[in-house]
């Protein structure tokens, strides 16, 4: 049995597109647990923050650092990830993005709470959707619907409302987003 | 190579090979979510990881979570080196017909 160009032209291409998708699928299932962990911290963040705003700071520092912690065991789960290479690097994107945010504040200064609010929710969102470009729709999908409901929950509410809106709406979007890309 | 590796010139298995290349070795695929990569039937795929796991290219874990049985497939050194040797093989083609 011997091939003709067109038919070894046609086998590559079904391999590379099955290969394609496989891969994709895969990066998929990886990062589904950390944005279900960071979706329901966004829950508890953002709700806690409505509940007692006083207290925020505290708050969200305590979530932060259980976030990096959990994002690293979170990675270790896969057998891949044994040697902790993934895991380190996605608590490294953690804090690195945690301290943008906060070196962002402390450059631009806030003036009112809202922005606090919505501005690392916006930046999750250009990070997701700017990594899709690079691995696959779902995570463009995710940054725009996440940058989109957090823009209009900003524009459209009032006082703390918002905390609310970016609990339910923002945390379980992510949740949700976690979910889809667990499938097939 | 003189011919395509009879056992991976077969579109499904093609398919199939293909699709657990990505993956690393110690985190194979679960049967359910390999049929839906492939898009075949469950008979339909079990008889073709059947033919690849007797060529010894893939390897096939059984076992139980939380008390349902789990089946997942991953593509062996051996399967690893065959297929990528039968990608060569494709692109050697290609190349000598292009000039």
């Amino acid at each position: 049995m011997s091939l003709t160009s067109k038919e070894a032209a046609e086998s590559l291409a079904q391999a590379e597109q099955a290969h394609r998708r496989s891969a994709e699928l895969y990066h998929y299932s990886r990062a589904a647990p950390h944005l279900i962990m960071w979706g329901a911290i966004w829950v508890a963040g953002y709700g806690g923050t409505y509940l007692v705003p006083n207290y925020w700071q505290w708050l969200w520092g305590a979530l932060i650092v259980c976030g990096c912690i959990g994002g690293y065991f979170v990675g270790q789960v896969r057998p891949d990830c044994k040697n902790g290479a993934w895991a380190w690097r996605m608590t490294g994107v953690m804090a690195v993005a945690v301290a943008f945010v906060a070196c962002t504040y402390a450059i631009m200064w806030p003036v009112h709470g809202a922005q606090y609010a919505a501005y690392p929710a916006l930046l999750t969102g250009a990070i997701y959707a700017a990594v899709g470009l690079w691995v696959g729709l779902r995570y463009l999908v995710t940054g725009a619907l996440v940058m989109a409901l957090t823009l209009a929950g900003f524009f459209t509410l009032h006082d703390n409302t918002i905390l609310l809106w970016m609990a339910f709406v923002g945390g379980g979007s992510m949740i949700l987003a976690g979910v889809w890309f667990r499938t097939v | 190579m003189e011919q395509p590796d009879a056992i991976i010139h077969q579109p499904v298995r093609l398919k199939i090979m293909a699709a657990l290349k990505p993956l690393p070795t110690n985190d194979p695929v679960e049967f359910v979510r390999l049929k839906a990569l492939v898009n075949a039937t469950e008979g339909n795929l079990g008889a073709h990881i059947t033919t690849l796991e007797e060529a010894g290219y893939v390897s096939v874990d059984k076992d139980f979570v939380a008390k349902r049985p789990r089946t997942r497939i991953g593509l062996t050194k051996q399967g690893r080196r065959a297929f990528q040797d039968y990608l060569d093989y494709l692109r050697g083609i290609i190349e000598t017909a292009a000039g």
